[in-house]
């Protein structure tokens, strides 16, 4: 017998794979930040600011790959008068957010590792060899920038247990995709008003992060993984918000 | 069995169920019966513990019930199959008990030849069915049913009403919600009319009209529920 959360998780990640446009859609979005550098690396040589845009892109990266499944797999599921069903189940209702928020988080990882691997392929094009051993730079990634995919599939299912459709979960995700754009043009225009304290706080953090290591600069593990241990646990704080927002009436009569 | 008792519920404090109670026995088809707005989807809701009412109880077995709501939504990117066999899988149905119970119902209601087919684009009816195929695939003592006919064919209606008898000559207890008054005298042993989210009259089709002195369940209804404030009647 399965967990219910693997359970609900296994069927979303089925369910969505099948929605091709979506599939497509969030491969392009996870790719674009790459092509985008590389013709523009085409035309001039990559400098500080083509590196802090990359890192940009990445983050935003991490947000759009689970961005169509989070608005389906919630909103959706009201508006097709799915989710009352579903609930009706002896299923606590955080076991069906976790399920969910699984499903979410593995597209928004796959997301992330795309468009690092596809800014990996433009780097190895343009002759960039970065001077961070390879083993060490994915385990510092793993433990600082992955859990920034998860907490972004946390946020984008709080958003969509708000929705009753698909197309306005649409509206209010999209504005969600502002806040790594903003928060790292911000960065990236404005270095100095950077503090040590950015460090350790979820999308400030990983641009940090990002920009170092694009630049050439140091890997170490442990403030990355303080920084994934903050952003995780910001996650599942966000989690159980959307999980409680499960109990709510207006959830049984939102059509 | 389902027992309800003095149940309450309002929204934006306006009362939509009061102190409503009413009894739907194994081994009959009861159903509840009112306008559009009486408060029997709010009943049903709260029956099935999506809703919590501000004051009174339910008593029915939770783990035995299976529903059909008014909200009937499937998976289109599934098969039939797969939508019932997910809601099989929380249900925590073993996979070689899910399998036969899958089959089951597809045979019961008529589902074989689309089981394995998306459900995008099925008709009305075929979409009824793989949720009413979903509400009953761990066998429930209980059954409840929001409006099921809505929108179906005559085909359809009738295939409904006899797989209603057959859960019924098991022994279960099916509560259904209607406002059509030709289906609730077909098809159910025992009305519960309610009005304004009170129980205004309960008892088998004949004894109601007996106890209102009509020659119908309409003017029975209509008698039952007709007041100065609904004039056209």
């Amino acid at each position: 017998m399965l967990n219910p959360v693997l359970v609900v998780a296994r069927k979303e990640a089925v369910d969505s794979l099948r929605d091709t446009r979506s599939v497509i859609s969030s491969l392009m979005y996870a790719l674009m930040g790459p092509a985008v550098v590389f013709m523009v690396s085409m035309a001039t040589r990559v400098d500080a600011v083509l590196m802090g845009m990359m890192s940009v892109f990445t983050l935003v990266a991490a947000f759009v790959g689970g961005m169509n499944v989070a608005m389906d797999t919630v909103a959706g599921e009201r508006e097709r008068q799915s989710l009352l069903p579903l609930l009706m189940n002896p299923v606590r209702r955080r076991e069906i957010v976790l399920g969910k928020w699984l499903a979410v988080g593995m597209f928004s990882v796959a997301g992330l590792i795309l468009n690092l691997a596809g800014f990996a392929a433009v780097f190895a094009g343009a002759g960039i060899r970065l001077p961070i051993s390879a083993p060490r730079l994915l385990l510092a990634m793993a433990a600082g920038i992955l859990p920034l995919a998860l907490l972004a599939a946390s946020l984008e299912l709080l958003i969509s247990t708000v929705c009753r459709a698909v197309k306005e979960a649409q509206t209010y995700l999209s504005m969600l995709v502002f806040l790594p754009m903003g928060l790292g043009l911000f960065q990236v225009f404005f270095p100095a008003a950077a503090r040590g304290w950015f460090a350790f706080l979820p999308l400030l953090g990983q641009q940090l992060q990002l920009e170092r290591w694009m630049k050439g600069g140091a890997a170490p593990f442990v403030p990355a993984a303080v920084l994934g241990c903050f952003t995780a646990a910001t996650a599942l704080l966000v989690l159980e918000v959307a999980a409680n927002r499960l109990h709510r009436d207006e959830i049984v009569y939102g059509s | 069995m389902i027992q309800v008792q003095d149940l309450a519920k309002s929204f934006d404090n306006r009362p939509v169920v009061r102190s409503l109670s009413f009894t739907a026995p194994d081994g009959a088809i009861t159903g509840l019966l009112g306008a559009n707005g009486a408060g029997k989807t709010t009943t049903l809701r709260m029956i099935c513990g999506m809703l919590q009412p501000e004051s009174g109880s339910v008593t029915i077995d939770p783990a035995g019930t299976g529903a059909l709501l008014d909200h009937m939504g499937i998976y289109p990117r599934l098969t039939v199959r797969e939508n019932l066999a997910y809601f099989g899988m929380l249900r925590g149905m073993p996979p070689a008990v899910l399998a036969g119970r899958v089959d089951h119902v597809l045979g019961a209601l008529g589902l074989q030849t689309v089981a394995d087919r998306r459900t995008a684009g099925f008709s009305q009816g075929e979409r009824m069915k793989t949720a009413l195929g979903r509400a009953i695939l761990h066998a429930p003592r209980n059954l409840l049913l929001d409006e099921p006919a809505n929108g179906l064919d005559v085909p359809t209606v009738r295939s409904l009403r006899d797989l209603l008898r057959r859960w019924r000559d098991t022994g279960a207890c099916v509560l259904f919600s209607s406002h059509v008054l030709e289906e609730v005298r077909v098809l159910c042993d025992r009305v519960v009319i309610v009005h304004r989210g009170s129980v205004v009259a309960q008892g088998s089709p004949a004894s109601l009209c007996r106890q209102t002195g009509s020659a119908s369940l309409e003017d029975a209804f209509v008698k039952l529920t007709c007041t100065e404030e609904t004039a056209v009647c």
